[in-house]
């Protein structure tokens, strides 16, 4: 008797099992067509058209500004945006994430991956299922994405933050260093790479006394090492600190040693926040873009893909201005960077 | 009497010494009086975590919610300094709520350890977890600059006795404390006694939920003053500013000679650890190293540092076969 109803149970598991193959197959492609009937008619069937955002990391200001920009443009272009990320800058958590966006089917996936190699698999499985998979802010990998959007061509970036820097010690002639926010950030590296080239090529006079130092993508850890920095070289003209809380660190020891007509700093971070330093001249330059307007730029993107509509160069997109597309077809440039300066610096909200 | 080289912190002091003089051949700089200021008043915060990471790890609990504790205590008082007024008052009542906050919080992890007996690092992941949710939650990481503090906590930051910044002060008389606390008082020598052998420790009448509500309320009290110091010192709030601190926390204690089992560690030691950490990173720099192999020169002198340590100590032991209480 036992035995049967082992049997009998072990029967009804492995049918169930079948059974939830079954009518897992059936939902995937039904839930194709679905996708390919919302391609067509702009996401009439189930209502607005859905665009999910995913961050690097929710809860820091950058991505809180690019948060505030995507949903008012979600509000504008009339689409559901999904603004959604991990709370750690962690690569595991993010494939959660997008695991979650995939089952609840929504249309366009944007990502800025923590690490382009870990999300692969998971942008994969979006793809097979219809879904339009983009990144933004920090590059995917480029097979598996639509398009790039991207804030600024990293070249043009890193030799303007180069050139900035060269343009407030107002010598063509020093001894510089360079911040950054860790050694394995994709595109940190390419800014100071770019940075370095322009060094090379326009100002030989100018020598990086020491490779890139890593901050921890702290203020407290950038405040030290560039106190360190001070005393080591005491013939330092420059610092250029990449990742936003590096310019901050390092503008508060050119503070509070009062080096601040001495020691020029350059880097890139938010108007708001680097509004003290600015002031008296401890941070001379903080070069970014507009957070917000990344943003609103990755929900439009978004909509004219799902709609099936082609992406231009040079086109105008509102909001956000005039866009550029790379002759790689993928790549679209939001524009210059933006320089936020003693002036200006108040005028922002981000 | 013990003579000086037979005590535990012999050999990390000696690490410690090496290491400065190295330092001193390669940079002209690193020993100099304002280097070792910055050396110091960079690594307060760290230290005051340290010294109450002691005590925890000497019961041979851990508690890896340190630095979110501090964190949530600085957004609090962060978002205080818009009420209080321009005046000195000011300070005082940061030094009366910072210090109960952490207090509170340090009690809650302390209950669930010694009431409900959930093992340290469950309880304190769980609450690192919860704060650092909230802090997320109630901020959005929003950082705050210096231009709301009160005219007063700058004035106190930036304040130097005989030339030396208030916060070593503050740090000095927080060692100064405990210190005496793990000597000279009972419940510090109940501290020892339970991480040298709880079960013995109750049967001589040591009320062991006591002392770990003890240890864990005055883990949170220091995180409260390392709120303060924290905020002193980068004049500036960053919710995201400590993140991964404990790790670097429970390090220095490790390397200042506190056995990671409980029963045994001592407050000069976790200084020496604190300060060897220091002074690897600012020597880093300082000695023109290039930034790659900055971390596998910090690795190397983490791991001979502790094996020296421990086979000493272990050679000590061999010697003598007794139940260490000793501080």
């Amino acid at each position: 008797m036992k035995k049967f109803a082992k049997t009998l149970m072990s029967g009804v598991f492995a049918a169930s099992l079948l059974a939830g193959c079954v009518s897992g197959n059936g939902g995937s492609s039904s839930g194709g067509e679905a996708e390919g009937g919302n391609q067509a008619e702009g996401g009439a069937d189930n209502g607005e058209l859905s665009i999910a955002v995913v961050p690097k990391l929710v809860g820091i200001p950058y991505f809180n500004a690019s948060e505030k920009g995507a949903n008012q443009a979600g509000e504008d272009l009339g689409v559901d945006v999904q603004y959604t990320g991990p709370t750690q800058a962690d690569a595991a958590a993010q494939v959660k994430v997008v695991e979650d966006l995939i089952s609840k089917n929504v249309d366009v996936i944007a990502i800025a991956p923590n690490d382009p190699a870990s999300v692969d698999p998971v942008l994969k499985k979006a793809k097979d299922q219809g879904i339009n998979v983009i990144d933004w802010d920090t590059p995917a990998n480029k097979d598996l994405v639509e398009y790039s959007v991207k804030q600024i061509d990293d070249d043009v970036f890193g030799r303007h933050m180069a050139q900035k820097l060269v343009e407030a010690m107002g010598t063509e002639e020093g001894e510089i260093a360079i911040l950054t926010g860790g050694l394995s950030a994709a595109n940190l590296n390419l800014w100071i790479e770019a940075a370095q080239k322009e060094f090379d090529e326009n100002y030989p006079g100018i020598k990086i006394v020491t490779e890139k130092i890593p901050t921890e993508e702290k203020q407290q850890v950038a405040y030290q090492k560039t106190l360190d920095l001070m005393k080591s070289y005491p013939n330092l003209k420059g610092i250029l600190a990449v990742s936003t809380p590096a310019p901050l660190g390092a503008a508060q020891a050119v503070q509070e040693k009062g080096m601040q007509d001495k020691i020029s700093v350059v880097g890139s971070a938010l108007p708001t926040d680097s509004l003290p330093f600015l002031e008296d001249g401890s941070l001379d330059t903080a070069v970014l873009w507009d957070p917000g307007k990344l943003g609103a730029l990755t929900v439009a993107v978004g909509k004219m893909i799902a709609e099936g509509e082609e992406i231009t160069d040079g086109m105008e997109v509102e909001g956000v201005g005039q866009i550029s597309v790379l002759e790689d077809g993928k790549s679209i440039i939001m524009g210059p960077p933006a320089d936020f300066t003693k002036e200006n610096a108040a005028d922002f909200d981000f | 009497m013990k003579s000086i080289i037979k005590q535990k912190e012999f050999s990390i002091f000696m690490i410690v010494v090496l290491l400065c003089v190295v330092l001193s051949f390669v940079s002209p700089v690193f020993l100099t009086f304002e280097n070792f200021l910055d050396i110091i008043e960079g690594n307060v915060v760290m230290a005051i975590l340290a010294v109450g990471m002691t005590l925890v790890i000497i019961t041979g609990d851990i508690d890896v919610s340190v630095a979110a504790a501090t964190t949530a205590v600085a957004v609090i008082i962060g978002n205080l300094f818009s009420f209080l007024p321009d005046s000195w008052i000011s300070i005082l009542i940061l030094f009366l709520i910072a210090p109960v906050i952490g207090i509170i919080i340090g009690a809650i992890n302390g209950l669930l350890v010694s009431k409900i007996k959930i093992p340290a690092i469950v309880v304190t992941l769980g609450t690192l977890n919860i704060i650092n949710g909230l802090v997320l939650y109630l901020t959005n990481g929003q950082y705050l600059n210096s231009s709301n503090f009160p005219k007063p906590f700058l004035t106190f930051a930036n304040f130097e006795f005989l030339g030396i910044p208030i916060l070593v002060y503050l740090l000095t008389a927080v060692a100064i404390l405990t210190w005496f606390i793990l000597k000279h008082t009972l419940i510090g020598r109940s501290v020892l006694a339970i991480g040298g052998k709880s079960q013995s420790a109750v049967r001589v009448g040591i009320n062991y939920n006591k002392v770990k509500l003890f240890v864990f309320a005055y883990m949170g009290f220091l995180a409260g003053i390392a709120a303060i110091a924290q905020t002193a010192y980068t004049k500036a709030v960053d919710p995201n500013g400590l993140l991964g601190v404990e790790m670097m926390v429970i390090a220095a204690v490790v390397l200042g000679g506190t056995n990671i089992q409980g029963g045994r560690g001592s407050i000069q030691g976790t200084l020496l650890g604190v300060l060897l950490l220091a002074i690897m990173q600012n020597g880093m720099i300082l000695a023109h190293i290039d930034t790659f192999w900055q971390k596998v020169v910090t690795g190397a002198i983490i791991v001979i540092a502790v094996s020296y340590d421990q086979i000493s100590y272990r050679r000590q032991q061999a010697k003598l076969a007794k139940i260490e209480v000793e501080a």
